[in-house]
């Protein structure tokens, strides 16, 4: 069960192996027009007018993609966060990656004199990085050091039945292995708090998942609506869902039977291995970024019907540092979809397959993957912006 | 079928009323004659189920039934209501 990974120096092991420059902005994306190898994050949020919760989870999101396996080095720049919140200290960013072991350095515009001389030593700082990188060589890695986040869509019946408990026996292996595994998506809990909360490692983990459930309906129901009279969705209702709790129940298989080890806030670095539950947004656009902060290798979007193409699929890869993976086990879902499709499990419903044998197979992929084979949308050149999760009203 | 106690089993083709329906529950097969069509991914009641009793998927209830329904009837919004999230029914409001 090893993959083929690179190896870093706090004992994790880099499925990619990227230079990544933050945050976002004009330095950043010069820098990645320039050099080969480049990646960096981006989002119209600068912390700006931020509450102090939502300014540190910019923070953490910021750091932790620094820190995430998948990347070998990193340049962080001062031209982006220049609102002189604490939280967001170029130099506090930069010392919290540096911790991890890995080559960071930090380029400040007023000491270079301009933006365009910072820009300069910019190029030839990733340049070095990105040639030093190409120097390391995969090696066997234990499972221990992987990381998956995982966040279903467009659920329908072959969801519920097929497509997540697939992923969830992918999650089981891979936390029994000593490994780690993401899940969340506080609003799709609802209806199913109690059976997730049954498998909370101690008391309070499962307090806090219950209090996650009970926080989100809150929120919702600050907004004047009812999120329970919009949810499930229509096309949810048209593919055979007909109650909230059937689509939660059907929802929380994708992470498995393992215990679950903690409760995180977005883009948290868990404090150990094993299974954890993330209070995060459902979006596409936020849910991915969050996962590869709390130090996701790979991430894995289980898409269900709703009619989506190809072209849905292609236009979505925003975990900046880790490749999303697609599967599903829907038979339609295949068909226009299927240029962007690494896994179909849909023999599980057409053939009888068993969802361990099919499981195994989805372990196999995610393995090929971790050890170098792309993804599908890996082959596209374009990163939608990232939508960091923030809880509070800006001011 | 995907646990012991569920009285629904999901449609994994389209079924025409009449058909006598193998319902896998791991290995085991049972006999169900569905009573009306259940299109793919719908449910399919393999139990009676009398009105406000717990539907059964997964293994837990995902709603109570809103009429009496009979083994081998569609289950779905029309005799299914969640019952979670009735802000109508808990300020005294009937259904």
């Amino acid at each position: 069960m090893k993959f083929l990974g690179y190896e870093r120096p706090d004992g994790s092991a880099g499925i990619r192996n990227h230079v990544l420059v933050i945050p976002g902005g004009l330095l950043a994306a010069k820098i990645g027009d320039f050099v080969e190898g480049t990646k960096t994050i981006l989002t119209a949020d600068s912390g700006s007018g931020r509450t102090s919760r939502d300014r540190e989870t910019i923070a953490r999101t910021l750091i932790g993609l620094g820190r995430n396996p998948n990347v070998a080095s990193v340049i962080v720049h001062s031209a982006g966060l220049g609102t002189g919140y604490p939280e967001l200290e170029p130099t506090r960013i930069a010392d919290q990656i540096a911790r991890s072991g890995k080559r960071v350095e930090l380029i400040e515009v007023a000491k270079e004199g301009s933006t365009f001389r910072a820009l300069e030593k910019g190029i030839q700082v990733a340049r070095e990085m990105v040639h030093e990188a190409s120097r390391l060589r995969r090696s066997p890695c234990d499972p221990s050091q992987m990381a998956i986040g995982v966040k279903c869509g467009a659920s329908d019946t072959t969801s519920g039945i097929a497509g997540n408990p697939v992923v969830g026996y992918l999650f089981d292996r891979i936390v029994g292995a000593g490994g780690t595994a993401f899940f969340g998506e506080n609003t799709e809990i609802i209806g199913a708090e109690h059976v997730l909360a049954r498998r909370g490692v101690n008391a309070e983990v499962s307090r806090r998942i219950l209090k996650v459930a009970e926080e989100t309906e809150a929120r919702a129901k600050a907004t004047g609506e009812d999120i329970r009279t919009v949810n499930p969705v229509p096309a949810n209702i048209a593919g055979g869902i007909s109650t909230l709790e059937e689509k939660s129940l059907g929802a929380i298989h994708k992470s498995g039977s393992a215990p679950v080890q903690g409760v995180l806030e977005y883009g948290e670095w868990p404090p150990g291995k094993g299974l954890y539950f993330v209070d995060n947004w459902m979006s596409m656009g936020s849910i991915f970024a969050g996962y590869a902060a709390s130090g996701a290798q790979l991430v894995i979007f289980q898409l269900g019907g709703g009619g989506w193409t190809d072209k849905d699929l292609l236009s979505t890869s925003t975990a900046v540092v880790a490749p999303l993976m697609w599967t599903t086990a829907n038979p339609k879902t295949l068909a226009v979809a299927g240029s962007c499709i690494d896994f179909y499990s849909g023999g599980v419903i057409e053939n009888g397959d068993s969802i361990e044998e099919t499981g195994e197979k989805l372990l196999q992929r995610v393995l090929e993957i971790a050890s170098g084979t792309l993804v599908k949308v890996e082959t596209i050149k374009h990163v939608d912006p990232t939508q960091i999760y923030l809880k509070d009203s800006p001011f | 079928m995907l646990a012991e106690a569920d009285n629904v089993a999901t449609a994994i083709d389209d079924i025409e009323p009449g058909t006598d329906v193998p319902v896998r529950l791991g290995k085991e097969v049972r006999t169900v004659k569905a009573l009306e069509r259940i299109p793919f991914g719908f449910k399919i009641a393999v139990a009676d189920i009398p009105r406000n009793a717990d539907v059964i998927k997964y293994g837990e209830s995902i709603g109570k039934a809103s009429s009496d329904i009979k083994k081998g009837n569609l289950v779905h919004i029309h005799n299914l209501e969640g019952a979670r999230g009735r802000g109508d029914l808990a300020k005294g409001g009937s259904r």
